[in-house]
């Protein structure tokens, strides 16, 4: 399954409004970038994990934060051998191999990563895209071009997906070696796969334009959806929750 | 040519797709494989040219088994064209499409030049046309011409004349059935265009459910209903037709076969026809309804029985 895709449910967390959602996920992310100390980040992963497994999504939660640890070892080790402050704590043969606050620096910006990305993906899970779009016409007042913009793009990942593997499949059976080992070589054929993919995402665009020209695209304000996204005593809930994250977050910065 | 000895195959998280299949494909031989939607035809041909490889069994490509060869190594005797041309066109002009498929399987210069010449005049390509913006048609063409200037030993085309005109079509598989005789060029098809198969294909193998369901000369499996009822395909309209007018219309396949056919029931004599056999009658009766192409067989017999002259045999 698409980390991206949409996992439907009744739970609190799917119950919350659509614009609620986003704004939380954006405010975990920002508390997880101010987060100054290592235990209080990996605190931040265990909690979002925890609360992803209120819409029974733990699973995709822990799969994402497998998947995201590969990069934050990359991030991990550059930062650990590029970052010089702090005391010695490795040196080698007169070396030093890596420092106190390199190593603090390492361990905060790999879990960072994992970090920020949590919500998000908990974001896209527990929220239909249309109801994202609806509720940032009605309750932000956000024109509905823009609104539809940005839900489209994230609904076209899937699709973009799909198409690359289905051009890469097509490649390879005419003898484009991108099954072989060799990076290299692979980087300089990839004209053959993002050229039809550009093409195939231009028509893609196009067919989809006018077909929502013809479904009256450019009529639609605020009032022509009937969907309405009142916020009930859950988003308060949820927003008192994000305001304590939020402190501590600060706090372990200053401290 | 390609073989498939007890090959099984399943998508992860899915039942079997393709359950101990076993065939053999000989040189020279056109062979088309028929199925409803979901059957398992499009697996076949990606396992046949390792986009998929087998959880089970082996494929054998020119007797040499695929396992352990990369998909690009199998490309070389192998050419798949695909239902989309769309996803394999990346270059600028026709002329660099051609020859892109033998550049990347490094194919000496001069030949690529010569192949790309002989292609370019076979499939009737403008060599600096910008491929894009071609028509459906030129854009399948294009595709063909790329996967032959590769000389492949197989050809695989996965559902070739989707979304094309008639013309489009038959001149595809024109060239392919032309290749075909003058250099043994093997050919499997899959396609669930029942006319395309009855015009194109020698042998036919019917899939269901990922197993073989019958096989054989294609005029014999058209003929077999309770085969082509078991992979949820209709006949051809032709052999369709013969099948409804029963056992004096048996073997008749083409629309040549049907006219004569035709003819022949109309000029036997009243008293044999009144005392003997109720099939010709019909036949014969039928023939006002086909001229006014009411050649739906369904219609036809329709027609007839509320005219109360009684239904064409089925």
């Amino acid at each position: 399954m698409n980390l991206l895709d949409y996992v439907p449910g009744n739970s609190f967390l799917h119950r919350l409004n659509p614009v609620m959602k986003l704004f939380a996920a954006f405010l975990y992310g920002i508390a997880c970038i101010l987060c100054g100390s290592v235990l209080m980040e990996l605190f931040y992963i265990v909690l979002m994990v925890l609360i992803s497994s209120f819409a029974g999504l733990q699973k995709r939660a822990l799969r994402l934060t497998r998947n995201l640890l590969v990069l934050g070892l990359i991030m991990f080790l550059l930062q650990l051998l590029f970052v010089r402050t702090g005391d010695p704590l490795l040196v080698i043969g007169g070396f030093c191999v890596f420092t106190a606050g390199g190593l603090k620096s390492a361990l905060l910006l790999s879990l960072r990563i994992v970090a920020t990305m949590l919500p998000l993906m908990l974001l896209f899970a527990i929220t239909r895209m249309n109801d994202l779009c609806g509720a940032l016409v009605k309750r932000l007042h956000v024109p509905y071009r823009y609104a539809f913009i940005v839900t489209t793009a994230f609904r076209f990942v899937p699709l973009f997906t799909t198409e690359f593997h289905d051009i890469e499949d097509a490649q390879k059976s005419r003898g484009v070696e991108y099954d072989t080992g060799n990076i290299f070589h692979r980087i300089r054929l990839i004209v053959p796969l993002f050229v039809p993919l550009l093409i195939s995402s231009m028509k893609k665009v196009d067919a989809g334009a006018m077909s929502a020209q013809l479904r009256g695209f450019n009529l639609r304000t605020v009032d022509s959806g009937y969907h309405e996204y009142p916020f009930h005593k859950e988003d308060a809930v949820c927003l008192a929750f994000l305001a304590a994250v939020l402190t501590a977050a600060v706090v372990s910065m200053v401290l | 040519m390609l073989k498939f000895d007890h090959v099984s195959y399943a998508y992860p998280g899915a039942a079997h797709t393709v359950n101990d299949l076993s065939f053999a494909i000989h040189p020279g031989e056109i062979v088309a494989l028929i199925g409803s939607n979901g059957a398992g035809k499009s697996t076949v041909s990606r396992l046949a040219n390792g986009l998929l490889r087998p959880d089970s069994g082996h494929v054998y490509v020119d007797g040499e088994d695929t396992g352990k060869l990369r998909t690009s190594a199998i490309a070389k005797k192998v050419g798949f064209l695909f239902q989309n041309p769309d996803r394999q066109i990346c270059q600028n002009t026709v002329r660099e499409e051609v020859a892109f498929g033998p550049q990347v399987q490094g194919m000496p210069e001069e030949e690529i030049r010569q192949r790309t010449e002989e292609m370019l005049e076979t499939f009737e390509l403008t060599a600096d046309w910008f491929p894009f913006t071609r028509s459906r048609g030129s854009r399948q063409r294009i595709a063909l011409a790329s996967v032959l200037a590769c000389k492949p030993k197989l050809v695989i085309l996965d559902e070739p004349t989707t979304g094309l005109d008639y013309r489009e079509c038959i001149r595809i598989m024109d060239y392919i059935t032309g290749l075909n005789r003058e250099t043994g060029l093997t050919v499997l098809m899959v396609s669930h265009d029942m006319e395309l198969v009855q015009e194109y294909a020698g042998r036919v193998m019917v899939l269901t459910d990922g197993r073989l369901v019958g096989e054989g000369p294609t005029r014999q499996i058209m003929k077999d209903m309770s085969i082509l009822e078991q992979a949820h395909v209709l006949p051809a309209q032709i052999p369709m037709l013969a099948l409804r007018f029963g056992d004096r219309f048996s073997g008749v396949y083409t629309v040549e076969e049907m006219a004569e056919a035709i003819r022949r029931e109309k000029q036997m004599s009243p008293g044999e026809s009144d005392g003997k056999c109720a099939e010709k009658r019909n036949a014969a009766e039928a023939i006002p309804y086909l001229r006014e192409n009411k050649s739906n067989p369904a219609e036809v017999r329709d027609v007839k029985a509320s005219n109360g002259k009684g239904g064409v045999q089925a």
